[in-house]
């Protein structure tokens, strides 16, 4: 049998399957949920743990090497032959028999009285310096904690201490209501807030078997875009930072802060918080979403102009942190990372929701710095298209609603993994319901298989590269750390 | 001479947030609201900073990361919560892994993020309070209706 376990999932990945999430229960079940982007099925693999033990698949896919240190450490399952069983989420300050996923208790544990830190991997040898990073930063960042090891000004190795910002995130939503369950999930990441409450939308409807119709599924895709316009917006704005080219970070600030006002006046809220849940969405009329667009890209095109003629900028950018279409295989990367070094995956296009909109996917093959940032850039055009074309059918289609969502959710039962293409990549909930209330619910997140890829990419740059690639990968840390 | 007349110079520490209220916090350096006009600004070290301003509920690998840098930061200096999450009543507060018991706040902007222009609002206001207090003290906090209890004054 555990043979069969580590053969069946690498028969899907070999053909070409996409890991949707890696989930596993208290009962000791482990499930591999695999997706076939051409015919969209899904696969489910899964596995029984024997005495806290399961096979690793992470020698033969190094893509779930966190997912299998993740349950190691909030299960207490052991996946044995794995070549990397530090503490992922877990710290000293953890009582050593604390697995809060199994005993499922949300009461705090008394922590240990040490420092957190976890020992750090580095390399040793003559002239090499070891510089840590964080978790505490010096501007305005989120909580990680880097260690380099350099020799002069190259990093030889770094190893990326995450999940500082781990607060329990997947236990606090088990046994609540479906309307208990909102709230939580749309700040999950103020990145990829719509995607996540989409991804909760869609799992009670499915499992509700109803289907939203045309035109709540195009409110939908208008706050999904507007969200990828906000979050790309975002992104290219530290891009430039993370070079000291000031005017275009200041200016590109500028044309988020007009989107984020124009976002709250009509849905609002400025990061769309609470505007998705199961059979709804919030609306907006054509005439207030087309004067939106057509204002932002007026702000948009002389930004563009103006990157796009900076030399200096550009030089710059070109041929650092370079991603290997092997390594975005390897790792499973995802998004826009995966996007900028070859590989054709956007879950808009498995997403039946998307259907007819016959979105132009965006790839580029050079996988460095100003790959990312390119994508980003064609990404976001295609977006205010979409939303063009979006007014244009809710002005066709007048205000007829689509009909109530009208089952009771309070008998809700059964498993059912969903997706959404967020603005960092392929955003994952495997959530599990018993008679309307949540007891499990797993958060895979776009970003989570580019986090290792990136500790992977830095090496061979200069330290001086770091903000650079950092910001381009812009990885968020609050829906993978959870 | 009261503290933090005309200016006050913060260090932010994320302690859990969902990065909408850093989102917002750099929003208030960018032009939009270009809070260093009022003598406000982000500085990357503690040892300059009059404030340590928190976001996010304190997840337990925070809290003693968070605790070097308020006890790095020289006398006089203020805590600042900003948003629901740092003032208590965010969504994360009963996860197991947050520290819900609170430290006192001298300002506790809320919101979920706080609203930029508000949150330069009660900034504002704050260092007016500081200039009239006449025998230089900082002023008290503001009572949080969610957060009584962990609000007493000293
Ligand atoms: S207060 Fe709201 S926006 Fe701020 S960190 Fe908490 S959930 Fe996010």
């Amino acid at each position: 049998m555990p043979k069969s376990w580590i053969a069946a999932n690498l028969e899907y990945k070999k053909a070409g399957y996409e890991l949707l999430s890696y989930l596993a229960t208290r009962e000791g079940r482990l499930h591999a949920t695999w997706l076939n982007p051409v015919d969209r099925e899904q696969k489910d693999v899964s596995t029984q743990v024997v005495d806290n033990h399961f096979p690793s698949l992470t020698r033969q896919l190094p893509e779930v090497a966190w997912d299998e240190r993740e349950i190691h450490d909030l299960f207490g399952y052991r996946p044995e032959g794995h070549p990397d069983l530090r503490p992922l989420i877990r710290t000293p300050r953890w009582p050593h028999d604390f697995y809060p996923l199994r005993t499922r208790s949300n009461i705090p544990p008394q922590w240990l009285d040490v420092e957190p830190d976890n020992p750090a991997k580095t390399v040793t040898g003559d002239g090499i310096t070891i510089m840590k990073v964080g978790p505490t930063h010096a501007g305005i960042i989120e909580s990680g904690h880097f260690v380099f090891s350099l020799i002069g000004e190259n990093v030889l190795y770094l190893d990326a201490h995450l999940f500082q910002n781990h607060r329990g995130v997947e236990l606090l939503l088990e046994d609540r209501t479906i309307e208990d369950v909102r709230r939580i999930v749309s700040r999950i990441c103020a990145g990829d807030s719509v995607s996540h409450q989409t991804n909760w939308a869609l799992a009670v409807e499915t499992l509700a078997r109803w289907t939203a119709e045309p035109p709540l599924a195009l409110r939908r895709i208008i706050l999904l875009e507007c969200e990828r316009v906000l979050s790309h917006l975002n992104d290219l704005a530290q891009i430039p930072a993370g070079v000291g080219f000031q005017r275009a970070h200041q200016l590109a600030l500028a044309i988020k802060e007009y989107w984020q006002q124009g976002l709250k006046r009509l849905f609002g809220h400025r990061f769309l918080f609470d505007t998705v849940r199961p059979g709804e969405a919030a609306a907006t009329t054509p005439d207030d979403l087309g004067a939106l667009v057509r204002e932002l890209r007026r702000r948009w095109v002389p930004w563009r102009r103006l990157v796009e003629a900076h030399h200096g900028f550009n030089d710059r950018m070109a041929g650092v942190g370079i991603v290997k279409p092997q390594d975005v295989t390897r790792f499973g990367a995802q998004g826009v990372v995966a996007r900028a070094a070859g590989k054709a995956l956007d879950a808009r296009s498995i997403l039946p929701l998307y259907d007819d909109m016959a979105v132009q996917f965006i790839q580029e093959s050079a996988g460095d710095v100003k790959a990312r940032f390119y994508v980003r850039v064609a990404e976001l055009e295609e977006s205010l298209r979409l939303l063009e074309e979006s007014a244009r059918r809710l002005r066709r289609w007048g205000s007829n609603d689509s009909s109530p969502f009208i089952e009771d959710p309070s008998d809700l039962s059964g498993r059912t993994v969903t997706f959404t293409e967020s603005p960092h990549g392929l955003n994952v909930h495997d959530i599990t319901l018993a008679r309307g209330r949540v007891t499990r619910y797993h958060i895979r997140a776009g970003t989570y298989r580019n986090w290792p890829l990136l500790a992977h990419t830095v090496p061979g740059n200069a330290v001086a590269d770091f903000p650079l690639i950092n910001k381009s990968f812009e990885l968020c840390y609050s829906c993978v750390d959870r | 001479m009261s503290h933090f007349k005309h200016a006050l110079q913060i260090r932010h520490v994320d302690a859990g947030s969902c990065n909408g209220c850093e989102q917002e916090l750099t929003a208030l350096t960018s032009q939009a609201y270009d809070w260093q006009r009022f003598g406000l600004d982000i500085v990357a070290s503690a040892r300059h900073a009059d404030a340590l301003l928190v976001t996010g509920p304190t997840s337990d690998t925070m809290a003693r990361p968070l605790t070097h840098v308020f006890n790095a930061i020289a006398s006089p200096k203020i805590r600042i919560a900003f948003g629901d999450c740092a003032a208590g009543c965010g969504v994360f507060e009963n996860a197991y892994a947050v520290h819900s018991q609170r430290q006192r706040s001298d300002l506790v902007i809320r919101g979920c993020p706080p609203d930029p222009e508000q949150a330069l609002d009660a900034l504002r206001n704050w260092m007016q309070r500081s200039r009239d207090s006449a025998d230089g003290e900082i002023p008290r906090p503001i009572p949080n209706d969610h957060d009584q209890g962990s609000q007493e004054a000293d």
